[in-house]
């Protein structure tokens, strides 16, 4: 999750946000230097003593302004195609879990197995535990295997909402009428929190997204589990 | 979060280990460029910077020209820093592959040591088949 008053990027837990922290990298130095080169224009602009009232026509100059940006263009673009028809690489996944929104909480459920379905609310700041996340935490967390691939179907009861994990690189709409499908794979196991990224309404910023990934073997155990209860 | 301070510990001590990274701001090139969290990006910075300096003085010493100096100067931070970025950065990515498929195999030995998917075995296999 996000430590307080941070701006950047969380760690990644998936290869997706990987790859997406390593082209925002690239894309921030390509900025940079833009931005550097920008400001030494100006500061040249502003100390000069030269004034040409009579140009007519910059014929090399208009050569260069024209063709560098669209190779600055072409040098961001051709990663980020990369990363976008990654994103879409539909692997045969080992678990389909249903994400869909309501006003305000999450439900969740997973067709794999048979009526293995719950809710997810916010826990409320008088409930917490100490050491848990104010605003973060949530009822039900929803328990998946780590190094799976997995299918999230994603869509809305009521209005639309938005079900994203920062550290899975996960952002996708949730649609009422609309099914959207996601991708999530994580590498090492733990607890990545999301939020609701979509206007839904008053309680829109108090419906969180808890993810806990395990092991394996503890996923079945933990699916036997609520079959029992 | 935080940690109930000892009896004896001094009383402004408010910060846990969490908490202290807010004390702490990162250094940014512009307000946007980490240059501490960001891998390849404080050698590229310091190899453009080098390249800079020796360019300008370099074209200075040639011609005595102070602001067309300064202008290869930039030119030259520009390209250089760019050139650093592109082989840190090709270098880095195929350093994480190598880990990535090192770590899978470690896994695989693991998991499949002495089974018949054990890829030591079927490697032994094909050699003594040869």
């Amino acid at each position: 999750m996000a430590a307080p008053a941070q701006l950047g990027l969380q760690n990644a837990a998936s290869p997706i946000m990987e790859e997406l922290i390593a082209f925002h990298d690239h894309a921030l130095m390509i900025i940079f230097l833009i931005s550097s080169l920008v400001l030494y224009i100006i500061s040249l602009m502003l100390t000069t003593k030269l004034t040409h009232t009579s140009t007519m026509n910059a014929q090399e100059i208009e050569m260069i302004w024209t063709i560098l940006p669209a190779m600055i263009l072409i040098m961001i673009a051709l990663p980020s195609l990369r990363i976008l028809y990654m994103t879409d690489e539909f692997n045969k996944p080992y678990l389909t879990l249903k994400a869909i929104g309501h006003q305000w909480y999450w439900s969740y459920e997973y067709s794999d197995y048979e009526d293995l379905a719950f809710d997810s609310y916010i826990m409320p700041t008088y409930f917490l535990e100490p050491g848990e996340f104010r605003l973060l935490e949530v009822d039900n967390r929803t328990t998946l295997p780590m190094e799976a691939d997995i299918r999230v179907l994603i869509s809305s009861q009521d209005v639309l909402h938005s079900w994203a994990v920062p550290s899975l690189g996960v952002k996708t709409d949730a649609i009422p009428g609309r099914l959207n499908q996601a991708m999530v794979a994580s590498m090492r196991p733990g607890l990545y929190y999301g939020q609701c990224s979509e206007i839904c309404g008053s309680n829109h910023s108090f419906m969180p997204i808890v993810l806990e990934f395990i092991y394996f073997q503890d996923f079945e155990v933990w699916a036997s589990y609520l079959y029992i209860v | 979060m935080a940690a109930v301070p000892e009896p004896d510990e001094p009383a402004k001590r408010k910060g846990s280990c969490t908490s202290l990274r807010s004390y702490w701001k990162p250094f940014k090139l512009l307000g946007i460029l980490d240059v501490e969290n960001i891998p390849c990006a404080r050698d590229s910075i310091l190899y453009g910077s080098l390249g800079s300096v020796v360019a300008g003085f370099g074209h200075f010493l040639l011609t005595s020209r102070i602001r067309r100096s300064c202008d290869v100067g930039v030119g030259g931070f520009i390209l250089v820093t760019l050139g650093c970025w592109f082989h840190c950065r090709y270098n880095y990515a195929k350093q994480k592959i190598q880990q990535r498929i090192t770590r899978q195999g470690m896994k695989n030995k693991l998991l499949y040591e002495g089974t018949h998917l054990d890829p030591e075995r079927k490697q032994n296999n094909g050699n003594s088949s040869n």
